[in-house]
Parts: C-alpha cells; sequence; structure tokens
C-alpha cells in the first residue's frame, strides 16, 4: 500500500501560498486553515466550487482570499455545479480551445449542512457519474454560519441552537452524527479520507493520492470552530488533536472501498478530555455531570476502535467507562 | 422624546447584548424601546453594529439608525475603518461613549459639537471579567450617560445575560462590572439636532471590462482589508529561541506568516487577526502575545 510520498514532515509543506491574508473568516477557524493547507498541495490551477456557509463569506465581491477561481452555487447544487466546471473544461480541451497545461482541479468546497444535508443528493448523483472532482466538507459540526443551528453531522451531546440543554432534555442533541465516510464508502467512491489540521502530514499524503485516483474524492475535515463549540482560538489545533488522540475523530481512507486507519492511537485518551473544554458539551458537568451521556460517548468510541482494530489486526487500549 | 442610539463593535465583543440591555433597562423605567443587530455575514472581529431606539411615545420609526443622538464605540481601531465608520451621522450635539485608552481630544477633531467621553471598557473587563467582552461595560456608559436609572439598568444587564445562557457566576461578574463603568460616568443633558443633510453626487468613472479596477478583478486581493484590526494581542516572535521548525507557519489560518529569504518566519501584523494559534503550538514557546493598544 506504500505509495511515494513528498511529504515526510511539517517542513515539507509546500511554500506556495494560494490563500492570501485578510479573509473574514473569524480568528481560528479550522475550515479556511483546511482551505489553505488543501489548495498548497493541489497547486495553483484549481475551480473551487462553493454552497451556502461560512466559507461563502470568505469569497465575497469584491474581495477574494484566493488566488484561484470561485463559483458560487444554490446551497444543494455544489456537486452540480462540479460537474459543469469539469464537463466545460474537457469539452474545450476535446475541441483543442483549452490547452491540457491549461485544465483545472475541480474541489467542492462546502460546511458539512451541505455535506451531509442540504446538498446530499447532489453529491450522491455526481458520485453516481464518477464525477472526477474533489469534495472537501470542512466539519465543524453543525451550521455555524447561521449561528450554530444542529445538522446531521452534530454529534450526540452536544449543545446547538437547535438542541440546548432543557429540563425536558439536559444532553442537548440526542441524536448520533451521521457516518458521512462510510456513505460516500458505500457507494464506492473511489476515494474517501478524513482529515484533521492538526495531523499535517497526514492531511497532505491524503489530498496528494487523491489526485492519483480518477472519480469522486471525498475529505471530510474536522474543522474546530472557536465561535460555536465555545472555546479560545488559540486552542483551535489543540483541540482538533484531541479529537483524534481521544478516538473521537479518527483518521483513515478508503481506497476503492478498501478502510485503512492512518493514525492509530496506541491508548485512547478519556474522552472528557476532549469535552471538557468546550461550552457546547458544558452542559454534560454543570450543574450535575451526566454520567449516563458521557459513558454512552465513550463506549461508542471504544467499540468503534474494538471493531476497526479486530478487522484491520491493530490493537488499541480503550479508556476507562466511569 | 425619542432617543436613537447606535453600538459599533466587532464580532464577539457583545454590540448586540448591548443594545438589548440598554433597551431593555429603558422598558424598565417605562419607556418604549427597540432593539436590533444588523443581521448578516458578521464574524468575530468584524466590524458590527447594533441599534437601540426608546421613547416616552410610541415608536413608528423602524430600519437602521444613521442619525443617532449616541454612539457606542466598542472598539477604537473601528473609528479608522470605512466599513464601520461609527461617526457617521452623529447627529449636532450628540455623544459618543467610546472605549479606548487615548485622550478623548484626539478622537473626533473636526466635530466640536459633538460631545466625547472616554473610557477603559477593555482593561476594565479584562480584569473583572478576565476576557474583553464588552456587552454590559457598554451597556452601562451609555445607559448612564442617557440618564436610564441604576436599578432598572442592572435588572436589565442580569435578565439579559441570563438569556443569552451565561452562568450565575458570569452574571454575576458582569453585573459588577457594569456597576463600576455606571459609577464611573454621569448623565449628560442631551440636546441634539439632525445634521443638515447633503446630497453628495458620487461620480462613477466609466469602466472598461478587464481594464479598469484592477484591485476589483484580482483574484487573492483581501489582504487590502487589513484585519490586522480584529487583534486584541499580537504575537510576538522571539527569534533567538525560534529554531524555524514551521509548525507555527504551518498552522496559520490566515496565512499571515510568511517564509523570508532568511529562512525565517516573519508575521504580516496588517491581517494577523491573532488567534494566537502560532503562540500555542509553538514547542519552544518562541512566541509571546503583547497587547495592543495599549493593553498590558
Amino acid at each position: 500500500m506504500a505509495t511515494a510520498t513528498r511529504f515526510r514532515t511539517l517542513k515539507d509543506m509546500p511554500s506556495d501560498e494560494y490563500l492570501t491574508p485578510g479573509n473574514t473568516m473569524c480568528a481560528g477557524c479550522g475550515g479556511i486553515l483546511a482551505v489553505r493547507i488543501f489548495h498548497k498541495v493541489l497547486g495553483p490551477n484549481v475551480t473551487w466550487v462553493n454552497a451556502a456557509g461560512c466559507m461563502t463569506i470568505a469569497v465575497s465581491y469584491p474581495l477574494s482570499p484566493l488566488k484561484s477561481n470561485w463559483i458560487y452555487t444554490a446551497f444543494a447544487s455544489a456537486p452540480a455545479g462540479a460537474q459543469g466546471v469539469r464537463d466545460a473544461l474537457d469539452v474545450l480541451m476535446a475541441k483543442g480551445k483549452l490547452p491540457a497545461s491549461e485544465d483545472m482541479k475541480v474541489v467542492v468546497v462546502t460546511g458539512d449542512g451541505a455535506a451531509y444535508d442540504i446538498g446530499f443528493q447532489s453529491a450522491a448523483g455526481a458520485i453516481d457519474r464518477r464525477l472526477d472532482f474533489y469534495y472537501l466538507c470542512y466539519d465543524n459540526e453543525a451550521y455555524g454560519n447561521t449561528g450554530f443551528q444542529m445538522s446531521s453531522s452534530t454529534p450526540f451531546g452536544s449543545a446547538s441552537k437547535t438542541t440546548p440543554p432543557t429540563a425536558a432534555n439536559p444532553i442537548g442533541n440526542t441524536h448520533r452524527k451521521m457516518d458521512l465516510f462510510e456513505v460516500w464508502r458505500a457507494q464506492n467512491a473511489p476515494y474517501v479520507a478524513t482529515l484533521s489540521n492538526s495531523h499535517g502530514v497526514d492531511f497532505l499524503k491524503k489530498v496528494e493520492k487523491g489526485g492519483t485516483i480518477r472519480g469522486p474524492k471525498m475529505y471530510i475535515d474536522f474543522a474546530a470552530c472557536p465561535t460555536g463549540w465555545g472555546f479560545d482560538p488559540k486552542d483551535s489545533i489543540e483541540l482538533e488533536k484531541l479529537a483524534v488522540q481521544t478516538g473521537i475523530w479518527p483518521l483513515k481512507e478508503s481506497v476503492d472501498g478498501v478502510v485503512r486507519h492512518t493514525v492509530v492511537p496506541r491508548s485512547l485518551l478519556p474522552v472528557k478530555e476532549y469535552l471538557t473544554k468546550q461550552e457546547r458539551f458544558a452542559h454534560l458537568f454543570e450543574p450535575t455531570e451526566r454520567t449516563e451521556a458521557i459513558r454512552t460517548i465513550q463506549e461508542s468510541v471504544n467499540s468503534y476502535w474494538a471493531v476497526a482494530g479486530a478487522k484491520e489486526g491493530f490493537a488499541v487500549k480503550a479508556a476507562e467507562v466511569t | 422624546m425619542m432617543l436613537r442610539v447606535r453600538f459599533h463593535g466587532r464580532g464577539g465583543q457583545g454590540a448586540k447584548t448591548a443594545s438589548r440591555i440598554l433597551g431593555d433597562a429603558a422598558f424598565n423605567d417605562g419607556f418604549n424601546d427597540q432593539d436590533f443587530p444588523i443581521y448578516g455575514a458578521e464574524r468575530r472581529g468584524a466590524p458590527v453594529a447594533a441599534f437601540t431606539r426608546f421613547s416616552d411615545g410610541d415608536i413608528t420609526e423602524r430600519g437602521f439608525i444613521f442619525s443617532p443622538d449616541i454612539v457606542g464605540v466598542m472598539d477604537d481601531s473601528l473609528i479608522e475603518d470605512p466599513l464601520a465608520n461609527p461617526f457617521a451621522g452623529l447627529r449636532k450635539g450628540g455623544c459618543a461613549v467610546v472605549n479606548t485608552t487615548k485622550p478623548s481630544g484626539t478622537l473626533l477633531p473636526d466635530r466640536k459639537d459633538a460631545k466625547i467621553i472616554t473610557i477603559d471598557l477593555t482593561g476594565m473587563a479584562l480584569k473583572m471579567l478576565g476576557k474583553p467582552i464588552l456587552s454590559s461595560g457598554i451597556a452601562a456608559a451609555v445607559a448612564r450617560v442617557a440618564g436610564v436609572s441604576e436599578g432598572s439598568f442592572l435588572k436589565a444587564v442580569a435578565d439579559e445575560l441570563r438569556e443569552v445562557g451565561l452562568s450565575e457566576e458570569m452574571v454575576k461578574k458582569n453585573v459588577e462590572f457594569a456597576m463600576a463603568v455606571y459609577g464611573e460616568l454621569a448623565p449628560l443633558t442631551l440636546r441634539t439636532e439632525e445634521l443638515p443633510s447633503k446630497l453628495e453626487l458620487v461620480p462613477l468613472a466609466v469602466v472598461v471590462s478587464g481594464e479598469g479596477m484592477e484591485d476589483v478583478t484580482q483574484t487573492g486581493n483581501s489582504a487590502v482589508r487589513h484585519t490586522g484590526n480584529w487583534r486584541t494581542y499580537r504575537p510576538v516572535i522571539d527569534y533567538r529561541r525560534c529554531t524555524d521548525c514551521m509548525i507555527c507557519y504551518a498552522y496559520c489560518p490566515e496565512s499571515a506568516m510568511s517564509v523570508g529569504e532568511d529562512g525565517r518566519v516573519r508575521i504580516d501584523y496588517e491581517n494577523c487577526k491573532g488567534c494566537m494559534i502560532c503562540l500555542t503550538e509553538c514547542p519552544l514557546k518562541a512566541i509571546s502575545q503583547s497587547g495592543e493598544r495599549g493593553l498590558q
């Protein structure tokens, strides 16, 4: 499975910058950082296709932080927009009107709202048509742009504008986070990967690998959101790191349906260490600790890694369930 | 008699909450009130505005306040920001309450008719709340100047902050902060009149598509926005300790760090928003923070 990579350490991150300073995202935004790193691997010839979300505000006339192209589509339609751009490029090249050197990589970039919910049918269609494109979802686990309402990516136990902890329902969101990775894999997308900005080399390698694969490529980036999650922007990377170390955010990839975990924590940190650092989970600890909800989260993480380890032949020491 | 107040802040400082606290406080005093923010693409750090109207009669006005009697400016970097333009339309004889450590005479030199009140809310908030959130502070300053009674005001602070979900401890700290600000200022008598409106015609240049307006049609032109003034603290690299490991560079979400020809990381202070990820991630602790605008 080993393929040659130009990325061994963070120092190998390309120094070419395609995102210019002065964007309008919140300080410490994980989503814009993902766009920046992703772009560095893809190089200059990129057309981004966006649907409504935080990133829409990053590129609004007359100022753009991108040195590349940007198309904005309706909320539900970014992968359909990508189909149009891809087809246009292919037709122009076939007619000899566009030299192959000016071909572009077509990248859909949306938040979890479009990727998991509103734009999902359009993505399903693009996978079905084997459209050659990248999909970068910066997953901040809610509709962050409009005030942090729940999406189907919102994790169990998280507060959001639409799932506030109440007397009748003290734990906030009672749904489990939808498994978008498995949904794309089940549709035979040739490449599906999860990313975390905190694991930069893993991130770079996965984008690089996608470049060798034709067809729909999905990247789900765990994008820390200081504003929505309620933590100091300086800890963005630390929280993403903790999500990986607690096992809450598994780093993995699927090539033609075969899953491989690319970062395997030897022993899981307790999920509490991740949960207690964010206001969206504060109600699980104050005024009384919601032991059962925390146990549910810990058990689901432990069992995830037990199943994954049994399949792939690695052992992960589970964290204690209290 | 109606009083129109406009708050200018940066996303996350609490301009919207301030407008609600003030409206609620005036309501407790028996006035009719309206309060609302500009709803749009606000971001933490980006310029935002919110409005409060209160009156002893019916309020039939709607929409944004273009000629306020009082403006509350929560961040003095907004004064220079053409997107915020906080003193725009301030009525003759009106009042500006500005959170700043600068002397009041330097802020609005060409408006002798307006009263400028300065107060270091950020410094007080950091001391009393532990973070630069100014909703209760700026509301206190404006409420005091406008003559809202103390009891009505403090009740509004507690009610509104509970409603947005603050813990009892933070509500208590905010009430103390608000009381301290309220105690520092005195009520004013304002006799305001609208500025004579001048209709200014802006001549539009004829632009041939693809030729003119280079800065607009260019890609990657966002650096002119100068998001550096969103910052409360700035990161400072100690080059004697820095080993050029590039971790800070890799994790900067703003591309506000670049590598010079000498291989060293430089910070673009014009655009660094001060998220301080670099400070947290630096393995050698070679980055420290330094307060902006007179902060320690």
